[in-house]
């Protein structure tokens, strides 16, 4: 059972009035985007970028994306990897590997809402 | 033993990387001039105040740590921190230096007074801590760092993070840690990161400058005012990733609550809010 005094201490920590255009990375995409994140902060490696740009699809093999995950790879569709819970931090690994301005994915992320 | 001779509040981010990599003329030119010429200042206030010792309160960006165990406080104890491949390959810095005595010596201290840092004896650092540090701690002449730096890290990334009161008081420990240190050191607090910026859906590339300047003025003068505001006041103020301005509060809890402000630099430019703030930490 949830009491007051775990509510009150949550006050503290959890954002639960935000706009809906802005977001958290929390519990929800840290579930939800695990595959992807992992995918994506692999490519600190070299030779893992290496293999991105010889072998995508082996690439993506290795982290047993699901098949819509990588569908969204594949069409470098910024939003959906975001929606699909991928961090902006590791999403800037891979706008690397696919020559991706980050004002690129910008302006998709502005056209978003 | 140690003493707090001032802190550093700095903006972290890779555009001020590139800035810097393009060399002097670009640093100086018109578009850069407004932020690196403040940072020359405070380069030159740290050449007079000769500190031995820079502590370095900063967020990684999943380049070392990931959310296979994400550390809400993580401290380095190494004797050196290499430059993290964030996935274009590694600027070309030497390793920084660290000091694992000092570093283990905050290590318990802090965890004497009930904060627990994951404790790290490799540690890689990324642009949170090597966007700003060479403006102010690289000898490009000699090619070599010239302070030795023991880092922390906070979770600023993977919600629920630690609250803005909790990273100021993690300061003030920080502060009884350093003070506490036998060896006849004078040392510096950075905490870089923010100001505002938003990097994720609609309201990509928003700043708010009347909000980072409220933050750098009330950082001066009355820090504890902030750790009354949550992190979804933060996130409503600046924008989603502006919340990393907790590693500000955590350096301001390090120093005395009259240390004053000694250069102060805003620029609001493109997609984000930048800052930088040197306070002195006046007479020990």
């Amino acid at each position: 059972m949830i009491d007051q005094d775990y509510l009150a201490r949550l006050e503290a920590v959890q954002p639960r009035e935000l706009p809906e255009d802005l977001d958290l990375f929390d519990e929800v995409s840290a579930r939800r985007g695990i595959r992807l994140n992992k995918a994506a902060y692999s490519l600190k490696h070299p030779e893992q970028r290496e293999l991105f740009a010889r072998d995508e699809e082996a690439w993506m093999e290795q982290f047993g994306l699901t098949e819509a995950e990588r569908d969204l790879v594949r069409r470098r569709d910024w939003i959906g990897l975001w929606r699909g819970g991928m961090s902006i931090y590791v999403m800037v690994k891979l706008s690397g590997v696919t020559g991706t301005p980050l004002p690129e994915i910008g302006r998709q992320m502005r056209e978003s809402g | 033993m140690a003493r707090i001779l001032g802190g550093i509040g700095a903006s972290h981010a890779p555009s001020m990387e590139h800035v810097y990599d393009a060399g002097e003329d670009v640093r100086r030119n018109e578009e850069w001039e407004p932020l690196f010429g403040p940072f020359q200042q405070v380069s030159e206030w740290l050449s007079e105040l000769r500190p031995d010792r820079l502590v370095v309160i900063y967020n990684d960006h999943m380049d070392e740590f990931f959310l296979n165990a994400y550390p809400t406080f993580a401290l380095g104890v190494a004797d050196e921190y290499p430059i993290a491949d964030e996935g274009f390959g590694a600027r070309p810095f030497p390793p920084l230096p660290g000091d694992s005595g000092l570093g283990w010596h905050i290590a318990r201290s802090l965890v004497a007074d009930e904060f627990d840092p994951t404790i790290c004896q490799e540690l890689e650092v990324d642009h949170g801590v090597i966007s700003p540090l060479p403006m102010v701690d690289f000898a490009e002449g000699d090619a070599q760092w010239r302070i030795p730096i023991v880092p922390l890290a906070v979770n600023v990334i993977l919600h629920p993070l630690p609250t803005p009161r909790r990273c100021f008081k993690l300061g003030q420990a920080l502060r009884r840690a350093i003070l506490s240190y036998p060896e006849d050191l004078g040392v510096v607090v950075v905490g870089t990161g923010g100001l505002s910026h938003q990097l994720t859906g609609p309201r990509f590339g928003q700043v708010t400058p009347d909000w980072d300047k409220e933050f750098m003025r009330r950082l001066a003068e009355d820090p504890e005012s902030l750790c009354d505001y949550t992190h979804e006041d933060l996130i409503k103020l600046g924008g989603t990733e502006s919340v990393e301005v907790v590693n500000w509060l955590a350096m301001r809890g390090a120093l005395p609550l009259d240390a004053r402000p000694v250069v102060e630099a805003y620029y609001a430019h493109k997609i984000m809010g930048y800052g930088l703030q040197a306070l002195a930490a006046g007479p020990a």
